[in-house]
């Protein structure tokens, strides 16, 4: 089995119409099975996120079954007002994807934008450098915390301070990556025959930093979606719509996370799911792009 | 300069420069978001005269630059400002809880640390056997854990179902002497395993690389084809080596632990400054939030510098670094 996969890949990459480095990659992670699952997980969250209404009716108001345990007819049980936590759960996936996908963007353009901007101009680098060190050598959460009490919640608020304090991280991952590339000789020879800075930028930088960014976006994805939970625990998650840190803060603030042992699991479980997926995501992005890693298999 | 001395000053150097960030943010965060509590009472429906008068009362009238020096001059004087609700000083509420708050942080460290690295050796000398992809796993979903829902699980069966452990609190206000000492060990062992259960997965991943590149370095090679046992090779050869970048993540962590303890403290009513976040959010109580991350800022700051300090001086590459 691996000796043909071997033979096949071997004879496969000198013919002339040579599989792109992306279909390549992509070849590769097919036929993992630890980057195929999570990411059908991720499609399945997200397909949940779009058609919550199809699922669940949105929980409000209140119920007379007052924390009663998983049932046919509440198959996640109800919290201390009688609302439906697959409901809650259900219309949770929505702002979790949401915050992560709008957060994790916004991080990654400015943290792409900065990182590569630093490596190429070695003038501006210094600074950049040094903004990018002191972000992360500060406490973000409590920081975090400061500025959603002040700025007052909402969803998009949430969205920007995420977005604020993630994109250091990004910008230190690109900006590495950047440097080791843009003292190549092709850069240099991009340089003399008269290119111009953005179109260096734009067709030598950015493609050689591109797998990068594919594993930040998924990381910084799904640490956004523990920084909204985090911030919803403790009470500062935007008040009109359900996210799985509100489930949790209800049921801390209720005092029903001490009797109704579901009313944290279910909300907890899908934190973890999506974490833990996008996380495995990375990991087989990583080997699958990684000649070395592809070779032993 | 001697190279040692130029070290160390370039390290003080970094500190105060963080510092100084980390306070202008502050400063610039609470007069430019809408939050500010001080525009806040003096809020736009009121007389224009009362206004002007409360707004100069708190200084606000003054230009942004004048208010920022006198900020730094307050904090420079341990000057935190005043609580909202506590009618205190913010430095003495605070004061009081720091001690609650470096207990845990600092015992999860040291824990995570006394786990991790038994676990990392284990992992990376059965590189890709039954063992390692055990500990991988297991470290791949411990970064992914949400530190309330550890918290909620451990308070849940180990506090209330099998009601092994205290849940609330510090210690027990009942008990003196070594009876003290035990209750506050015991108050403590619940937030703390929530918190090393969190920090230990990203801990022993990298212990895990770092480890394995170790090994297969020229001086392991060296000292095996000397006759050393493999066993001095992992523990006293290319463990030494691996701990430097592992102690690099681990400073890096120590921002990521303070949040965690705002958390955790949060769901077992630990008396740490997390808590007293926690209970300034419900409250709006902005200068407690903002004496808050100061005070968090400066400890990680600290004990980041101590650090490396104690790095630099075992360890020659890193001083010319």
């Amino acid at each position: 089995m691996t000796a043909t996969a071997e033979i096949t890949s071997v004879t496969a990459e000198p013919t002339a119409d040579d599989p792109s480095a992306a279909a390549q990659t992509w070849d590769e992670f097919r036929r993992n099975p630890l980057g195929l699952i999570p990411l059908a997980v991720l499609a399945a969250l997200a397909l949940i996120a779009v058609f919550a209404p199809l699922l669940a009716h949105y929980p409000g108001g209140y119920g007379s079954a007052v924390l009663q345990p998983p049932s046919a007819a509440h198959w996640f049980g109800t919290d201390n007002l009688g609302r439906d936590i697959f409901a809650e759960v259900v219309y949770g996936t929505r702002v979790s994807m949401l915050v992560a996908v709008c957060s994790s963007a916004l991080a990654i353009a400015l943290g792409v934008l900065l990182g590569v901007l630093g490596a190429y101009f070695r003038r501006i680098d210094n600074v950049i450098g040094t903004v990018v060190d002191l972000c992360l050598s500060l406490p973000v959460l409590p920081l975090t915390i400061l500025v959603a009490a002040l700025a007052g919640p909402s969803l998009r608020t949430i969205i920007l301070i995420i977005a604020f304090f993630s994109w250091p991280e990004v910008a230190r991952v690109v900006r590495s990556q950047a440097l080791a590339v843009v003292n190549l000789p092709y850069v240099d020879a991009a340089r003399v025959i008269g290119g111009r800075h953005s179109w260096i930028l734009r067709r030598h930088l950015l493609p050689a930093v591109a797998p990068v960014i594919v594993v930040s976006i998924v990381l910084t994805a799904s640490r956004a979606v523990l920084s909204e939970a985090g911030l919803a625990f403790l009470g500062l998650g935007d008040p009109n719509s359900w996210s799985w840190g509100r489930v949790l803060y209800e049921a801390q603030q209720s005092g029903a996370m001490s009797s109704a042992w579901w009313t944290t699991l279910f909300p907890s479980l899908a934190i973890l799911l999506l974490v833990v997926a996008a996380t495995l995501i990375a990991i087989a992005y990583n080997d699958a792009r990684n000649p070395r890693t592809r070779q032993r298999v | 300069m001697p190279p040692l001395a130029a070290f160390i000053l370039k390290r003080l150097g970094r500190a105060v420069l963080t510092m100084w960030f980390a306070i202008t943010v502050t400063f610039l965060l609470l007069r430019l978001l809408p939050g500010d509590p001080a525009v806040a009472v003096a809020s736009t429906n009121m007389d224009a005269g009362m206004r002007h008068q409360l707004l100069k009362e708190y200084g606000l009238t003054q230009p942004l630059f004048t208010q920022y020096v006198k900020y730094l001059d307050q904090l420079l004087h341990g000057n935190l400002g005043q609580s909202f609700t506590q009618s205190q000083p913010v430095s003495s509420v605070l004061m009081a809880r720091l001690p609650w708050t470096l207990l845990l942080t600092g015992s999860a460290l040291v824990l995570t640390v006394l786990v991790g690295v038994p676990l990392g050796v284990i992992a990376a000398t059965h590189a890709g056997a039954a063992m390692d992809r055990l500990v991988q796993t297991a470290g791949v979903v411990g970064q992914s854990l949400f530190v309330p829902s550890v918290g909620i699980f451990l308070l849940f069966f180990l506090g209330l179902r099998l009601k092994l452990l205290p849940i609330g609190g510090a210690y027990d206000e009942n008990a003196y002497g070594a009876g003290w000492y035990l209750s506050v060990l015991q108050h403590l062992a619940l937030p703390c395993l929530s918190l090393v259960l969190v920090s230990l997965g990203s801990y022993v991943l990298t212990m895990r690389a770092t480890l394995i590149d170790s090994l297969g370095e020229e001086y392991c090679l060296l000292a095996r084809s000397k006759g050393v046992s493999e066993r001095t090779v992992v523990w006293r050869h290319a463990l030494r080596n691996a701990l430097l970048p592992t102690t690099t993540l681990l400073g890096l962590q120590l921002g990521f632990l303070v949040g965690g303890a705002v958390l955790t403290e949060t769901i077992f009513a630990y008396p740490g400054v997390g808590r007293a976040i926690y209970e300034a959010v419900t409250q709006l109580d902005y200068p407690v939030l903002q004496g808050s991350f100061v005070l968090l800022a400066g400890t990680v700051v600290l004990a980041n510098m101590l650090t490396d300090l104690a790095y630099g001086l075992l360890d020659a590459r890193v001083r010319t670094a």
